[in-house]
């Protein structure tokens, strides 16, 4: 699947932990959730389940732990779904 | 700005705060979620302990994630790239309360042992960790807000720590700072001090650790710049 289609439907995981929406739109691979998005650390597992669940894939531990940036996100989804 | 070597001289801080109201009891409670958070030993430890800590299970799953994130925040400041693997962060030990109200954990980061306490009351569980088991030079504090917006949080939780440090070093000129490494740094003047501080919010929470040195009237004249 295209980058571009997997970020688009990562924004729409994101937006539940996201307060700032305008930010949101304008992510890209350098995003880091919690210092830019300021996503609060506590929502990092349910960001990964909700991807878990919207992909149908399982990101494993090892994955997951890599995922500090959108990019890394969209790698890891992207991984998956191959 | 000081290097990691530094900061390891002169000991860090790591707190964390979760606010129970804005967590999902039955989520937590999903295999599929505390399994990322808990090894299979630290599930093991909460049925080994459930009757002594009487702590509901989404509580203590909340609690190792408290423990697991203030160890990282402590290291961070020490190890500049680190990764934050809650399952990397093994908690060995869990006390409940007993002369006091903190629960008394142990969990090491890579070689490195740290000490928790941990307060739940009022809906929150508060963290802090320290290579001192005792916390003699350890300050913590939270408190509830009004808002849960990012700005107010940011504003309320420097606000705090600062005027719990006003309160030891009175007349002087402090401010808080954020490194490009992300963990907040305390300045005198222009004079990078060396307090660690740490900081967290979530919800409608805050709360702050800092760790004086150890003669910390050495300091008065340093933070007066």
């Amino acid at each position: 699947m295209d980058r571009r289609v997997i970020l688009d439907e990562l924004k729409k995981v994101l937006s539940p932990y996201t307060e700032n929406k305008e930010l949101l739109a304008n992510i890209d691979d350098n995003t880091n959730l919690v210092k830019d998005l300021k996503i609060n650390s506590a929502n990092l597992v349910d960001i990964i389940i909700d991807a878990e669940a919207k992909y149908s894939i399982e990101i494993d531990f090892d994955s997951a732990e890599k995922i500090i940036t959108v990019g890394n996100c969209i790698d890891a989804i992207g991984e998956k779904i191959k | 700005m000081r290097t990691a070597a530094h900061w390891n001289k002169v000991a860090s801080t790591g707190n964390d705060i979760v606010a129970l109201a804005a967590t999902d009891k039955e989520r937590t409670s999903r295999y599929r979620f505390y399994s990322r958070i808990l090894s299979a030993e630290e599930q093991t430890l909460y049925a080994q302990q459930e009757a002594r800590t009487r702590l509901a299970f989404d509580h203590y799953v909340w609690l190792l994630w408290s423990i697991k994130e203030s160890v990282y925040k402590y290291s961070s400041r020490i190890d500049r790239e680190p990764v934050f693997s809650p399952l990397k962060i093994p908690v060995r030990r869990l006390d409940p309360p007993s002369d006091d109200e903190f629960y008394k954990g142990i969990a090491l980061y890579g070689p490195d042992t740290l000490y928790s306490r941990s307060i739940i009351r009022n809906g929150v569980i508060v963290t802090v960790v320290s290579s001192d088991k005792d916390f003699i030079d350890t300050r913590w504090g939270f408190t509830p807000i009004g808002s849960s917006s990012y700005a107010d949080q940011s504003a309320a939780v420097r606000s705090l720590a600062l005027n719990e440090l006003y309160a030891i070093f009175p007349g002087t000129n402090l401010r808080i700072e954020k490194t490009g490494s992300g963990f907040p740094v305390l300045l005198g003047g222009e004079t990078l001090l060396d307090i660690p501080l740490s900081l967290a919010h979530h919800d409608r929470f805050v709360a702050y650790s800092f760790r004086l040195p150890s003669n910390n009237c050495a300091y008065k004249k340093s933070a007066a710049n």
